[in-house]
């Protein structure tokens, strides 16, 4: 019985283990971007998939891939933008279309999320890029990277408190 | 008689004084408009926004086109970046700050369907200092989107005039020669 109890202790210790650790490490997102500028090595507007994976923000494009460590990212911010839904040459050639039609292509629109980095190479070279995604997945985007060692300069918004102690607190600081 | 004398005078004067360049209308040159410097290298700082709020995506993207565009089309054998260890053992270095004093950011829709509004420009303080951070040149540049393209061109045409001023004022040193200051002085 005793030793029964011996050997089930430690195994559920270990398990609790791994579940809390399984628990404060989110899962890494990948999601569909845009690399708008900044990667050495990739052109502009390039699409791929980013994620952060490992310590690093990854991209992976048609023809490899690029790999940041998120301990060189000296910042990094989120925005809101949108472009048109129909772009590139067939875009600019839409404008034409007859009857105002151009005009109407244009207020077809699509909102996206932008995340803007800064980062140094391995010379202390400060770059910046410039990832346009799909909207929502920004902030999930930066969150990742901070936890992982990144840091910005406009940190995201502390979540409201449920404390009523707390909210009093703030209330008193306010007046 | 006298009347026709007097007005042809103070039409002289008139023509004068208009064709005269007002101080204020100057643009900002401390350097000779004809005087090329010559420098072996460029680092590019990161732009700093000054008093103007400027999003991350401008900044970012002002100063990579910034960088692109001094490769492509400066001259300069070697542009290095904001905080390169390297740009430390370059001879005859020109160094260039940017400030941000003017920014309004338009509409791509706006651009789309009134043709004439919703224009995105920006303006920004070139200064080109050598390594000692005596200014060698120091101009106002603007950039510019008003009828196709999204709101990040300007500082994709703000970096096309800011290069060809480089290559304009700057000559590639490939040899042991002046020091840029001693020349532009």
């Amino acid at each position: 019985m005793t030793r029964d109890r011996a050997t089930v202790l430690p195994l559920l210790f270990f398990l609790g283990t791994v579940v809390s650790l399984g628990q404060t490490q989110p899962a890494p997102i990948e999601t569909e971007a845009v690399q708008v500028t900044g990667l050495s090595g990739v052109k502009q507007n390039t699409k791929g998939s980013l994620k952060v994976e490992n310590g690093s923000l990854s991209f992976v494009y048609s023809k490899g891939n690029c790999d940041l460590p998120a301990a060189s990212i000296q910042d990094v911010v989120t925005g809101r933008d949108s472009q048109r839904v129909i772009g590139g040459t067939v875009g600019t050639l839409s404008r034409l279309a007859p009857y105002g039609g151009g005009t109407a292509m244009s207020l077809l629109r699509t909102k996206l999320d932008t995340i803007t980095i800064q980062y140094q190479d391995s010379n202390g070279g400060l770059h910046g890029a410039i990832f346009t995604l799909p909207v929502g997945h920004a902030e999930a985007i930066k969150e990742q990277l901070l936890a992982q060692g990144a840091r910005t300069s406009i940190p995201s918004k502390p979540e409201p408190t449920t404390d009523p102690s707390a909210q009093s607190e703030a209330k008193e600081q306010l007046r | 008689m006298k009347s026709i004398k007097t007005a042809i005078i103070l039409w002289t004067l008139i023509a004068g004084l208009g064709a005269a360049p007002l101080p204020c209308a100057q643009e900002h040159v401390l350097a000779r408009e004809n005087a090329t410097a010559k420098a072996s290298a460029i680092q590019i700082e990161m732009m700093q926004a000054g008093e103007v709020s400027l999003p991350a995506e401008f900044r970012v993207a002002l100063y990579e086109n910034l960088i692109q565009e001094m490769q492509k089309g400066s001259g300069f054998p070697e542009v290095y970046r904001d905080g390169d260890r390297n740009a430390a053992g370059a001879p005859d270095l020109v160094i260039l700050h940017t400030t941000v004093t003017g920014f309004k950011q338009g509409s791509e829709l706006k651009r789309d369907v009134t043709t004439v509004g919703g224009a995105t420009s920006i303006t920004v303080l070139c200064q080109f200092t050598d390594r000692e951070g005596r200014v060698l040149l120091e101009r106002s540049i603007d950039g510019k989107v008003r009828l196709i393209g999204d709101n990040l061109k300007a500082t994709d045409d703000f970096a096309k005039k800011t290069a060809k001023l480089a290559s304009e004022c700057f000559t590639p040193d490939r040899s042991d020669s002046e020091s840029p200051s001693a020349i532009l002085r």
